[in-house]
C-alpha cells in the first residue's frame, strides 16, 4: 500500500491555493457543465417556462456567486487548500462500485464480502484475517436480516 | 364533549390485545428499518403489505402506522450516531446531533430526541383528534401560489443551518436547486441534463445522494482524522438528559411541536420543512447562536418534535381529504384500499371504529417507543465503542443494501459512491452540505409550484404578491433575510473601523 | 482470500441442477411502478393466489421510473424463462411508444403476453363549483372557454395525462395544461378551485365525488360502476368515443416457451377467479376481464390496438406543444 495518507493532514496542503478560491472555481465550472446541457433546451417564456428556463438561470446565479468567492479569496487569501486522502476515497468508492457491479449477477453472498474486504483497506488499521471473519459474519447477518426477517426481494445468490 | 367521546371509542378499539400488539410489532419493525441506513418504511410497507391481507382493516393500519412513525424514530438514532440521514426530515438533525455524539453526549442526544418526539406525538394526537377537520379547510387555501411562497421563505430560513460563511452556504442552496433540475421535464415531458442515463429521466434520488454526500464523505473524512473518531470512542457520558439538559429542552420541544404540526398539514408534503423551521428558530432565538452546529441540545429537541409532530399531522390531509401527501402516505392509501377503505372525507363517518381507532393507537405507538428506544440507547451509544474499521464496512454494507432495494437497481449503488466523491470535494473545498440538501429537498416542489402558479397566473409574476398568504409569507422571508444579513453587516462595519 | 470467497461462491452457484419442471423455483415479477401505486395493488392482489396455484412464491420487485418504462425495459431483456415476469400497463405497453422516443423495446413484438388482470375505469371530474352539470354542458363550456380552461393532469406519462389528452382531442377543445407531479396535489387543487378540470381513475376520484367535494360528469366504460351507480357513462352522456380504462397485465419476456405461458396464463385465470381477489377488485372499482378477455391472444391484440390508438393522438399533443 502505499504511504502518503498519514496522520496529520492539517499539514498538507496543495501548493499555496487558497481554498475559497478552489471552492468558487469548482461551482463556475458545474454551472458551466449545466448551462452546456442546456444549451439546447427552450427557455420558453414566464407564461409556459420551457425546460432550459431554471437550470441556465440557476447556473448563471451560481457562476457570478463562485466567481465573487473566488475573486475574494485571491484578494484576502485565508485557508489553504488540503490534499485530499486518496486511500480512503478509492477504497470506500471502490467498495461501493463493487458491490453495485456485483450484486445482480452473484447476488449478496458475493457482494456483501466483496465489498466489505475492499473497503476495509481504506485505513491502514487493516487487519486482514479479521476483516474477512467480520465480512463473512456481517454478510451472514445482512441475509438474515433483509432477506429473512424484513423480506426485500434482494438476490442472495445467484439469479435467486 | 364529541372529541372526548370519539377518543374514548377510539382508545376502546386501540386497546384490544389484538390491536396492542400489532401495534407494538409495527413499532419495532420501523425502529429497526429506520435505524439501518437505507431501508426506509415504504419499502418496508410495501413489503409487508400482502401480510396484512389477513388481518382487519383497523389491525392492518395500526401495523402500518407504527412502522412510518417507528421509522422516524429509528431514522434519528442513525443520523446522531453516523451523521446519516434516512430521511430528508433527519437532516437537520445531523447537524447538532451528530456534534453532541462527538462530544460524548450521545446518550443525552438519543434521549432527548426520544422525549422530545414522544410529546410532540402525544400533542399531534390530540391535534388530529381536534382540529383535523377545520384545519384541512385551512390548508386548502394552499395554492400553488402559497406554496412558492412557502418555499422561498423555507430557503431563506436555511441560511442559518451554516457553521460557517453564510455566502457559501447559499452558494449550497443554489446547487441543491440545480440539481433539481436534472430529469424529465415537468410540463413538456423532455429530457434534461440526464446526459443520456436512463435512471436519470426521473431526476435525482434523494437516498444515494444524501447518503452519499453525508454518509460516505463522512466516512472518508473521518478515516482521514483518525484523532477525531478516537475522541468519540473515548468518552461515552452519560446515557440520559440530566435535569439541565431537559430544562433546556422544554422550549424548543414545545415550539417544535407546534411548527411541526401545523406544517404537517399541508397537503403537498410541508412536513420536510418543520425540522428546518424549528431549527432556524431556535438558531434565532437563542443567546448563543454559535454554540448551534456544535453539539447544541436545542438543535435536537426542537427539529425532533417538529419532525414527529409533522409526521403525524402528515395523517390529517390523508384521513380527512383522501390526498397523500408523501410517498409513505401513498402507500396508506394502497393498503387502505386493500382493505376495501376508499381514504377521504367519508372515513371520519363511515368507518369512525378505523378512524378514531388509528388516532389512539398514535398514541399508544408513542409510548411504546419510548419503552422500546429508551432502554435500547445504551446499546445504540455502546455501537459507538466498536473499532472504526469495522464500523465502516458495516455502515457501508447496510447502506447498499439499503440503496439497492429502493428500486432493487444497481445503478443507484453507483450514483451513490459518484455523489460520495461529490460530497467530498464539497468537504474539501470548505462547503456544508445541509444547506445544499434542504435546496434539494424544496427544489423539486418549487419549481413545479412556480410553473403552476405562473401558468394559472397567465405569467404574471403579481400573483405572489396580490395573494394575501402568498404576499404575507414572502414579506416574512424578506424581514428574515434582513435580519440575517444585518449582523454580518455589522460585523463588516466593525471589522473595518478596527483597521 | 478474495479468490476463496469467489471459488465458494461458484461452488454455490452451480449446485442446484437445472432440469426440473416449471417453476422449479420463486418466480420475480418486475412492478414497473412503486410499491402501493394502483398498479403495485393489482400485481400484489393478483400475485399471492398465483403463486398458491404454481407452488412456487412471486416475489414483487418494484422497478419504478421514466413511466414505468425502466422496469419494463429490465424484464424484456430477462433470459426468457418465465423466472422473470413482469405487470405492464396502458402506459408501458401502450402509450410509452408515443412518449418515449429512445424506447428500447416494442411492446407488440418484444413479449410473450400471459393475460390481462384487471381494467380501472377512467372518470372525468371537474371542480365543484363548475358551471356545467352533465357532459353536454361540459363539453360546451369547454368549447367555449378555450385556453381559458385550466385542466390538470398527473404528470406527462402518467395515465391521466394520456387519456386527458384524447379527452380533449375527442371534444376538439385546447385548454391551458397544469402539470402535477401526482393525482394527489392535483385533486387537492381541484377542491379548492384553483384547477377546472381533470381525468383520472376511479378509484383515486370516487371518495372526493361522493364527498361532494369534485363533480363527476361521466365514466368511459361501457356499463355504470358499482362505486358510482348514478355516475353516466360516457356513451350515454354523449361521448361515445371515449372509452378508455388503465389496464393492467401480466407479460413475460419474448421466446418464453409456450407451456410456461400457459401454465402462467392458468395460473393468473385461477386467481381472478378466486373471491378474495374478485372482492379487492371490486373495491378498488376494478373490472375483471372475462371469458375470452383472459386468453393470451387477447392480450396481444389489445395491446396492438392500444399502440395504435395513442401514437397518433399523443404525437400531436406533443407536436401541438412545440
Amino acid at each position: 500500500m502505499t504511504d502518503h495518507d498519514t496522520t496529520a493532514p492539517q499539514a498538507r496542503t496543495v501548493g499555496r491555493v487558497p481554498e475559497d478560491f478552489a471552492a468558487g472555481l469548482f461551482l463556475v465550472l458545474i454551472g458551466a457543465f449545466f448551462i452546456w446541457q442546456a444549451w439546447k433546451l427552450p427557455l420558453g417564456s414566464l407564461r409556459a417556462m420551457g425546460p432550459g428556463m431554471l437550470p441556465t438561470s440557476i447556473a448563471v446565479i451560481m457562476i457570478a456567486g463562485g466567481a465573487l468567492l473566488a475573486a475574494a479569496a485571491i484578494v484576502k487569501g485565508g485557508n489553504l487548500l488540503t490534499r485530499p486522502h486518496v486511500r480512503g476515497l478509492f477504497f470506500v468508492l471502490g467498495g461501493i462500485v463493487l458491490f453495485g457491479l456485483t450484486i445482480r449477477s452473484f447476488g449478496l453472498i458475493v457482494a456483501g464480502p466483496l465489498s466489505m474486504i475492499f473497503a476495509s483497506f481504506a485505513t491502514d488499521e487493516v487487519r486482514p484475517t479479521e476483516a474477512v471473519i467480520f465480512a463473512a459474519a456481517m454478510t451472514a447477518f445482512c441475509i438474515f436480516l433483509f432477506k429473512f426477517a424484513l423480506g426485500l426481494p434482494i438476490p442472495v445468490v445467484a439469479f435467486m | 364533549m364529541d372529541l372526548f367521546s370519539n377518543l374514548a371509542q377510539g382508545f376502546g378499539v386501540a386497546f384490544t390485545l389484538q390491536n396492542v400488539f400489532l401495534c407494538f410489532i409495527g413499532c419495532m419493525i420501523g425502529t429497526l428499518v429506520g435505524v439501518l441506513p437505507g431501508v426506509g418504511p415504504v419499502a418496508t410497507i410495501a413489503m409487508l403489505l400482502p401480510i396484512t391481507f389477513g388481518l382487519d382493516p383497523t389491525g392492518a393500519l395500526i401495523m402500518l402506522a407504527g412502522i412510518y412513525y417507528g421509522a422516524q424514530y429509528g431514522g434519528s438514532t442513525t443520523a446522531i450516531l453516523v451523521n446519516i440521514p434516512g430521511e430528508a426530515t433527519a437532516v437537520v438533525t445531523t447537524l447538532d446531533g451528530h456534534q453532541m455524539a462527538k462530544q460524548g453526549r450521545a446518550g443525552v442526544a438519543l434521549g432527548i430526541a426520544a422525549l422530545g418526539s414522544f410529546f410532540a406525538g402525544c400533542v399531534a394526537t390530540i391535534f388530529i383528534a381536534a382540529l383535523g377537520q377545520p384545519l384541512t379547510r385551512l390548508a386548502q387555501l394552499f395554492g400553488p401560489a402559497e406554496y412558492f411562497s412557502l418555499m422561498v421563505m423555507g430557503l431563506v430560513f436555511s441560511t442559518v443551518l451554516a457553521r460557517g460563511s453564510i455566502f457559501k452556504a447559499l452558494l449550497m442552496v443554489f446547487l441543491g436547486l440545480l440539481l433539481d433540475t436534472v430529469g424529465t421535464d415537468l410540463e413538456t415531458g423532455q429530457e434534461r441534463m440526464t446526459l443520456g442515463i436512463q435512471q436519470l429521466s426521473d431526476g435525482v434520488d434523494f437516498a444515494p445522494l444524501a447518503m452519499g454526500i453525508f454518509g460516505f464523505a463522512e466516512i472518508i473524512r473521518n478515516l482521514e482524522n483518525p484523532e477525531a473518531r478516537d475522541v468519540v470512542r473515548g468518552k461515552i457520558g452519560r446515557l440520559l438528559p440530566s435535569l439541565s439538559d431537559i430544562r433546556q429542552s422544554v422550549k424548543p420541544v414545545l415550539r417544535g411541536t407546534f411548527i411541526g404540526g401545523l406544517l404537517g398539514i399541508l397537503p403537498g408534503n410541508g412536513a420536510v420543512l418543520g425540522p428546518f423551521a424549528s431549527y432556524t428558530i431556535e438558531k434565532k432565538l437563542a443567546k448563543d447562536p454559535s454554540r448551534f452546529g456544535k453539539g447544541a441540545i436545542e438543535g435536537v429537541a426542537g427539529p425532533e418534535s417538529a419532525n414527529n409532530a409533522g409526521a403525524q399531522t402528515a395523517f390529517i390531509p390523508l384521513l380527512t381529504l383522501g390526498i397523500p401527501p408523501n410517498a409513505v402516505m401513498a402507500l396508506m392509501v394502497g393498503a387502505m384500499t386493500i382493505h376495501g377503505i376508499i381514504p377521504g372525507p367519508q372515513v371520519m363517518t363511515k368507518n369512525p371504529d378505523l378512524f378514531w381507532g388509528m388516532i389512539a393507537s398514535m398514541w399508544i405507538g408513542n409510548a411504546m417507543l419510548v419503552i422500546i428506544n429508551l432502554p435500547l440507547v445504551g446499546m445504540w451509544v455502546k455501537l459507538l465503542k466498536v473499532p472504526y474499521r469495522l464500523m465502516f464496512p458495516a455502515i457501508l454494507i447496510f447502506c447498499c443494501i439499503g440503496i439497492y432495494s429502493i428500486n432493487n437497481s444497481a445503478e443507484d449503488v453507483y450514483f451513490t459512491a459518484f455523489f460520495a466523491l461529490v460530497g467530498y470535494v464539497l468537504i474539501k473545498l470548505g462547503y456544508e452540505p445541509a444547506p445544499m440538501l434542504l435546496g434539494f429537498v424544496l427544489g423539486k416542489l418549487m419549481e413545479e409550484k412556480l410553473r403552476q402558479a405562473l401558468i394559472l397566473s397567465r405569467g404574471n409574476f403579481m400573483t405572489f404578491v396580490e395573494r394575501p398568504i402568498s404576499g404575507v409569507l414572502l414579506a416574512v422571508a424578506v424581514l428574515m433575510l434582513i435580519v440575517a444579513l444585518l449582523p454580518s453587516i455589522n460585523k463588516k462595519r466593525e471589522a473595518a473601523f478596527q483597521e | 482470500m478474495k479468490k476463496f470467497v469467489l471459488a465458494a461462491a461458484m461452488a454455490v452457484l452451480s449446485g442446484p441442477a437445472f432440469a426440473q419442471a416449471y417453476p422449479a423455483r420463486p418466480i420475480t415479477m418486475i412492478v414497473p411502478f412503486a410499491a402501493g401505486g394502483p398498479t403495485d395493488i393489482v400485481a400484489r392482489v393478483v400475485a399471492e393466489p398465483m403463486s398458491k396455484t404454481l407452488g412456487q412464491t412471486i416475489v414483487i420487485e418494484n422497478v419504478a421510473g421514466a413511466g414505468g418504462t425502466t422496469g419494463i425495459t429490465r424484464a424484456a431483456g430477462a433470459p426468457a424463462d418465465g423466472y422473470m415476469i413482469m405487470m405492464g400497463h396502458m402506459g408501458t405497453h401502450g402509450a410509452a411508444p408515443a412518449l418515449y422516443p429512445n424506447l428500447k423495446y416494442d411492446p407488440t413484438k418484444d413479449f410473450a403476453p400471459v393475460g390481462l388482470a384487471a381494467g380501472t375505469p377512467i372518470v372525468i371530474v371537474g371542480q365543484k363549483n363548475h358551471p356545467a352539470n352533465n357532459l353536454k354542458e361540459f363539453i360546451d363550456w369547454a368549447k367555449k372557454q378555450g385556453d381559458k380552461s385550466n385542466h390538470a393532469h398527473a404528470g406527462v406519462g402518467s395515465v391521466s395525462h394520456s387519456t386527458g389528452i384524447l379527452l380533449n382531442s375527442l371534444m376538439g377543445t385546447k385548454p391551458t395544461f397544469i402539470p402535477y407531479t401526482g393525482t394527489g396535489p392535483a385533486l387537492n387543487d381541484m377542491m379548492s378551485g384553483q384547477v377546472d378540470y381533470m381525468t383520472d381513475q376511479i378509484v383515486n376520484v370516487v371518495s372526493q365525488v361522493q364527498a361532494g367535494t369534485i363533480k363527476a360528469f361521466a365514466i368511459a366504460t361501457p356499463a355504470r360502476s358499482p362505486a358510482l351507480p348514478n355516475l353516466p357513462t360516457t356513451k350515454e352522456a354523449g361521448l361515445p368515443e371515449y372509452e378508455v380504462s388503465a389496464w393492467n397485465a401480466i407479460f413475460a419476456p419474448k421466446g418464453t416457451p409456450a407451456d410456461v405461458v400457459a401454465k402462467l396464463n392458468d395460473a393468473l385465470v385461477k386467481s381472478l377467479d378466486d373471491a378474495g381477489v374478485k372482492k379487492r377488485m371490486d373495491d378498488l372499482g376494478a373490472v375483471m376481464p372475462q371469458g375470452a378477455e383472459r386468453s393470451s391472444a387477447a392480450l396481444q391484440k389489445l395491446v396492438e390496438s392500444e399502440v395504435a390508438r395513442w401514437t397518433p393522438v399523443l404525437k400531436a399533443a406533443a407536436a401541438a406543444a412545440k
